[in-house]
């Protein structure tokens, strides 16, 4: 089998062009991209967010997450668990409190966003 | 059970549970999906005897899940996709946690094989395609390899144990076991029929009375609050035909590192087929007395690598390989295999919505209808998950 690896930086210089210039420039259309906007949070809220960010962007994309809408405590919770439980998830117990306090506060804002209405 | 009769049912389900109010009873639900639409550009013909060998131009995967959290130890997941087959239940199971360490699950289930099966919701994955050995219909050649060892997702009616336990802060150790109907092939198979094993116009029972059974165990490293490896260990195994004669037995390992949001995997996989020879003539070479399986093999390598808040990188070299006999009409040898180079990028145009580009590069060590060896493809993707 004859190795190809010569076209390799074609490739990729192909495929990263196009990722670069075949899309609109990203100030014309996101502001974040998938994460949230963290100037707006507080240290100790940046910190949750930290730990949120990272545990749960390994299997899937944090809009999984944020997308899901302001939900409640105790939904926030049994859908953390149930992640956590997940193989090789990489979210240990401990990590659970700051995922759950920055997941209450993100539903608090959505909240407030929308004058209070559930 | 008609299969628009059953999509028809399972969205009324998921409409009603959705209208439902939810907080009287303290049960949560979640509603969510994804849907893809890709375009497969291949420059050069590929259709064989009038066949087409792959999926070129649109595809589309989508699909809709309903988690309803009854209890604290009690939820339930429904997930219908629709896909290059049309409808199928890629989940409908129940689950009931004793404990972190020990959790049953029961109904149509993907058993816990491998790292990727997770992920492979393509809203969960960066690239277009997956990697070729759980490739399903977007491989070159497809129907000269049958698609790739274990093609993804290979939802199945059965049961699985599993659970997790976490030693400290730092170590996390998985394991699960499952017995499901397994793969079907008729009794004068070659190989797996995978259409078989997933279409409704045979019914979605067991083609014999024997389940398959497997497992997997996995231990995660955690290294720092930003560093992590998970290695993992895999198998499945059983019999396919009527008559439990001849068996099929996957094996895989898995490692992977995260540091910060780079994502580095290795997968590999490898399939001991075993095939009716009772007809040595079907065959394109001599029959010996052990010569009733074939090995199909292979593995991958990815780095993904976010380049900003809003570009990922991807890049995959995965390769496949089959040695042992074959049907007389195969274009493939005694021993072939395949090299795949992949690049893409995946841009999020808002959060939950991405655009995927990627370029393939493929080198086989057999001709194709072109008779040539080697062959560029490329992928262009709209993926949304909400």
């Amino acid at each position: 089998m004859r190795p190809m690896m010569p076209v390799l930086p074609m490739m990729l210089a192909g495929a990263i062009s196009i990722g670069l210039f075949g899309c609109p420039s990203s100030k014309n259309l996101v502001a974040n991209g998938e994460a949230v906007d963290t100037s707006q949070l507080s240290p100790a809220l940046q910190t949750d967010y930290l730990v949120f960010s990272q545990r749960c962007s390994k299997c899937h994309a944090l809009s999984r997450a944020l997308n899901s809408g302001d939900r409640d405590d105790l939904f926030w919770q049994r859908y953390v668990t149930r992640m956590r439980r997940q193989p090789a998830s990489g979210i240990a117990p401990d990590d659970e409190p700051p995922i759950l306090r920055f997941l209450h506060h993100y539903s608090e804002s959505l909240r407030a966003d929308r004058g209070g209405q559930k | 059970m008609n299969r628009w009769l059953l999509f028809c049912v399972t969205t009324l389900a998921t409409l009603a549970a959705l209208v439902l109010p939810s907080r009287a009873g303290a049960v949560d639900r979640n509603f969510a999906g994804s849907a893809q639409l890709d375009y497969h550009f291949v420059p050069e013909r590929t259709a064989r005897d009038g066949t087409p060998q792959m999926f070129e131009g649109f595809t589309l995967e989508s699909a809709m899940k309903l988690s309803v959290d009854v209890s604290d130890h009690f939820s339930a997941n429904v997930k219908v996709c629709f896909g290059c087959h049309g409808f199928e239940t890629d989940m409908a199971y129940v689950d009931y946690r004793v404990a972190d360490e020990l959790s049953i699950r029961a109904g149509r289930l993907s058993p816990s094989f491998g790292a990727f099966n997770l992920r492979h919701d393509p809203a969960n994955h960066r690239l277009s395609d997956k990697p070729l050995v759980y490739d399903m219909g977007r491989m070159m050649r497809m129907r000269d390899w049958n698609q790739g060892v274990l093609p993804s997702p290979f939802p199945d009616n059965g049961v699985e144990v599993s659970g997790t336990h976490w030693f400290g802060q730092k170590i996390q150790l998985d394991y699960a076991a499952h017995a499901v109907s397994g793969f079907k092939g008729d009794s004068t198979s070659t190989d797996l029929d995978f259409v078989q094993s997933r279409t409704g116009s045979l019914y979605y029972v067991d083609n014999n009375a024997r389940p398959a059974a497997g497992g997997r165990l996995a231990l995660t490293a955690r290294f720092s609050q930003f560093t992590d490896a998970t290695l993992g260990a895999s198998a499945m195994g059983g019999t396919f035909d009527p008559n439990n004669d001849l068996t099929y037995l996957i094996v895989g390992g898995d490692l992977s590192f995260r540091f910060n949001k780079v994502n580095l995997r290795f997968e590999y996989l490898l399939r001991r087929q075993e095939f009716d020879t009772s007809q040595p003539s079907r065959f394109k070479y001599d029959v010996p007395s052990n010569g009733n399986y074939f090995l199909k093999h292979g593995g991958y390598g990815e780095l993904e690598i976010p380049a900003t808040r809003t570009l990922d990188l991807v890049g995959r070299v995965d390769f496949m390989y089959r040695s042992g006999n074959l049907p007389v009409a195969s274009p493939l040898q005694a021993r072939s295999g395949v090299f795949r180079y992949t690049l893409g990028t995946a841009y999020t145009i808002e959060r939950g919505l991405r655009a995927k580009f990627s370029t393939e590069l493929w080198s086989f060590s057999d001709e194709g209808v072109t008779g040539r060896h080697n062959a560029v493809s490329a992928h262009v993707a709209l993926v949304g998950a909400f």
